[in-house]
């Protein structure tokens, strides 16, 4: 059918045009919603499917360092090696995969034959790794992935790469080491295969060791080849060095030292601890048993830990010296203050009070009853302060304060407040009965009498160096002082005439130099209200050396049984404050220690 | 152009020295400059040939880059597995069981010369024969790292100790002889007999 309007030239002419732009307009509107709208969309898309690649940059996380840099955890890359089931199936009825040696025929290579190669490499018995292979099939007859094995090094990722087993591929991720082993393991924690910290200072200074990873995005060519100008990095960010207050060569010798003595003295457990008195920071804390990071799962759950931070004790006498601070510093007493005192007595309050051994009323000097660590002795000193002031100064000493370390779970010490204090414990806690402390904080208070009566908070970390080079310090506080210099001093020469003086004194000579001591021979708790039987934590903690306090070293053994008593710490100690003493170059002594009498 | 001239002049302003003439005869064609045309060619082909081979070398490069960070990966792989070869070998357990197996010990307290005025400051004796921890016999330090690494100085022990001691290496009058620790001096450094 034909109309005039068709024939007309120009309306035919309109009308095409009206087709073409009809047409254009509808391709414009195409290509607005390719370029602009959906833009983004295709352009993923393309990177996913055909061209773009990326792959993770692996930030790395800091290391922890000892107090002269050495390495206690550092930071290496491990293989998780995977397999492909389902191509395994499908090279299998082929005969295996083809594989052509150098200069060689092709030959197809069987599965079963490539388990045995691979098993080779990873240790695993071949009817194992054919059976992951089987249960991942039996599973899902799909899969393209089963877990070969984890945690593979770099050498056997490589053998088993050279082997050429094209369903076989590798997944490299960090994961820590720690040099030294068990080396301060008790202090660094450990981290779990995946990555997460778990205990110790990798978990409590994550903020300070975590790094984040960055991803590098590529277009590639053809063979794998990038196509240049299309790579991106977002770099990774390296976690911060945590560098420790702790001496490693000491910290392993004192390991050594308190694992032989804990083994020696038939004990639970042990622990050294050293501390650096001008300035408060912990050269070493060793104990046994203790863990290896390398290999967390050969230690006990309860010995993966650091009891060290964990426990807490009633320390016994090694309390006597501070109470006998209080009386020098708060009512006037001095180290040749008499007080009489027998083996056993009541006291008007009611409270009973004996000494270690039976002896007749002695006229002792309160450098005596340190000496004798005489309760009853002692007591009678103790009566004489208020009892507000020794809470006070106990206190300020660090006594159930805990520390300003940052250790996950770490106790502390339970000093009962004065209105909690009865007969008994007016007097029980001032030899260290009836409150309990940590070796942290009583290390802190034998520091403050070694500095001369100023104390410096202890401390574990030196400090936290982020990649940029910023060091940041932890927040220890400010010294304070608790005892006047004069009132230290006197505590220093008492308790090195205790070292010269009590029946230990033969066994803590350490050649050349005078050194300061006090043992503790501590009850433990039998968890029912009462004291365990026969069974005590020991303490021993000194100075050295005497004429000008240096370290701080604190032996602790839990329930030894050679030796019941606070004896079997003594070699330990002798030992222990020996190493110290040569580590640190700490001239030997030149002058004597005032000798003061035991009796008044 | 007759009828051009017959009609009446327009009446409109003109603007001055635009004044329309009569062409004597038309402008001669000039002849194209054959130089222009082989400028502009040239210069066309040279910006594709410098494209392309900017584009071959940057594809070129491309590839060097892949054959290099290969390498460098292949390097990376070896330094990891030198690494891990050695990890945990400058450990203090490893050390102390090395130089323990050498007889070495760990001393008690040294004494101090001191170069002002000659005095020897500490106990000043001789160390005693034994080690105040025994660093090899009783190892309670475990390294995971180096449990099966032999010492250096006793191939036949790790930092877990020396081996055990089997029957045979028993020698028949019950003492235990161990290939690894040198007889002992009894009468002074052996020396050849000589006439």
């Amino acid at each position: 059918m034909t109309t005039r309007s068709t024939r007309s030239p120009r309306r035919r002419t309109v009308i095409a045009l009206a087709v073409v732009l009809a047409v254009l307009g509808a391709f414009i509107v195409r290509l607005v919603d390719i370029q602009v709208v959906n833009a983004k969309e295709h352009i993923s898309d393309s990177m996913e499917k055909a061209l773009g690649s990326s792959r993770p940059l692996y930030g790395t996380r800091g290391s922890i360092v000892d107090e002269t840099g050495q390495t206690l955890a550092g930071s290496i890359l491990v293989y998780d090696g995977a397999l492909d089931p389902k191509n395994i199936t499908a090279f299998e009825a082929k005969g295996g995969f083809p594989r052509t040696p150098e200069g060689g025929e092709t030959v197809r290579v069987p599965w079963a034959e490539a388990a045995v190669e691979i098993g080779a490499v990873t240790g695993q018995a071949p009817e194992a790794i054919q059976a992951i292979v089987a249960a991942a099939i039996a599973e899902n007859a799909d899969t393209q992935w089963a877990q070969l094995a984890r945690g593979l090094t770099t050498e056997q990722y490589r053998t088993l790469a050279d082997l050429g087993i094209p369903y076989l591929s590798f997944d490299p991720h960090p994961a820590r080491t720690y040099p030294d082993g068990a080396v301060g393991g008790n202090l660094v924690g450990y981290m779990s295969s995946d990555g997460e910290a778990l205990g110790g200072l990798e978990q409590s200074q994550d903020s300070c060791l975590a790094s984040d990873d960055g991803k590098l995005t590529f277009q590639k060519g053809k063979n794998g080849v990038t196509i240049p100008g299309t790579d991106r990095t977002v770099p990774a960010v390296d976690g911060g060095t945590l560098q420790l207050t702790i001496n490693r060569d000491l910290q392993w010798y004192l390991q050594q030292l308190i694992a032989e003595q804990v083994q020696d003295q038939g004990a639970l457990s042990g622990a050294i601890m050293v501390t650096e008195i001008a300035t408060g920071k912990i050269r070493a804390a060793a104990e046994f048993p203790t863990v290896d990071p390398n290999n967390v799962s050969a230690s006990a759950i309860e010995d993966r830990g650091s009891r060290i931070f964990i426990n807490r004790f009633e320390p016994g006498s090694t309390f006597k010296p501070l109470t006998a601070a209080t009386a020098i510093d708060a009512v006037g007493m001095t180290p040749l203050s008499v007080v009489t005192a027998s083996g056993f007595e009541n006291f008007p309050n009611g409270a009973r009070i004996g000494d270690s051994f039976s002896h007749p009323a002695y006229d002792y000097t309160l450098t005596g009853v340190l000496i004798d660590s005489s309760n009853v002795g002692l007591a009678k000193v103790a009566e004489q302060v208020p009892a507000q002031t020794r809470f006070d100064y106990l206190t300020a000493f660090g006594i159930g304060g805990g520390t300003s370390i940052p250790f996950y779970g770490q106790a502390v010490g339970n000093l009962p407040t004065v209105d909690r204090w009865d007969n008994q414990s007016f007097y029980n806690i001032a030899f260290g009965q009836g409150v309990e402390t940590t070796l942290a904080e009583l290390s802190g208070a034998y520091q403050v009498i070694g500095n001369d009566g100023v104390r410096v908070p202890l401390s574990l970390i030196e400090s936290c160096t982020a990649p940029d080079g910023t060091v940041t310090e932890p927040e220890i506080g400010d010294p304070t002082q608790v005892l006047r210099p004069e009132s230290a001093i006197a505590v220093q020469q008492m308790l090195a005439n205790v070292a010269t003086q009590s029946g230990h004194a033969k066994n803590l000579v350490v050649p050349g130099y005078n050194i300061a001591t006090k043992t503790g021979t501590g009850e433990k708790s039998d968890g029912q209200g009462g004291y365990k039987r026969g069974v005590y934590f020991t303490t021993l903690v000194g100075l050295a050396p005497a004429e000008n306090p240096q370290y701080v070293v604190a032996v602790t053994l839990d329930e030894p049984t050679r030796i019941k008593s606070s004896g079997a710490n003594t070699s330990a100690f002798q030992k222990a404050m020996t190493q110290v003493l040569k580590t640190y170059r700490v001239m030997p002594s030149t002058e004597a220690i005032p000798v003061l009498p035991k009796f008044g | 152009m007759s009828t051009a001239n017959a009609l009446p002049a327009p009446r409109r302003k003109e603007a001055p020295g635009r004044r329309l003439r009569v062409v004597e005869q038309p402008a001669r064609r000039r002849r194209p400059r054959v130089a222009y045309a082989i400028v502009a060619l040239a210069g066309a082909l040279s910006i594709g040939a410098t494209q392309m081979v900017l584009s071959i070398l940057t594809t070129q490069t491309s590839y060097e880059l892949a054959t290099l960070s290969g390498e460098q990966r292949s390097l990376t792989w070896q330094k990891q597995i030198l690494d891990d070869d050695i990890a945990g070998l400058s450990s203090p357990q490893y050390l102390a069981a090395n130089a323990s197996a050498l007889g070495m010990i760990i001393i008690q307290s040294p004494s101090y010369l001191r170069l002002s005025d000659g005095a020897i400051l500490g106990s000043g004796s001789a160390a005693i024969g034994a080690s105040t921890v025994d660093a090899l016999g009783r190892a309670a330090v475990p390294n995971a790292l180096i449990s099966d690494i032999p010492l250096v100085t006793a191939p036949d022990a790790t930092i877990e100790g020396p081996p055990a001691v089997t029957e045979t290496e028993a020698a028949a009058d019950g003492t235990i002889v161990n290939p690894n620790t040198p007889p002992p001096l009894t009468e002074g450094l052996p020396s050849p007999s000589t006439h």
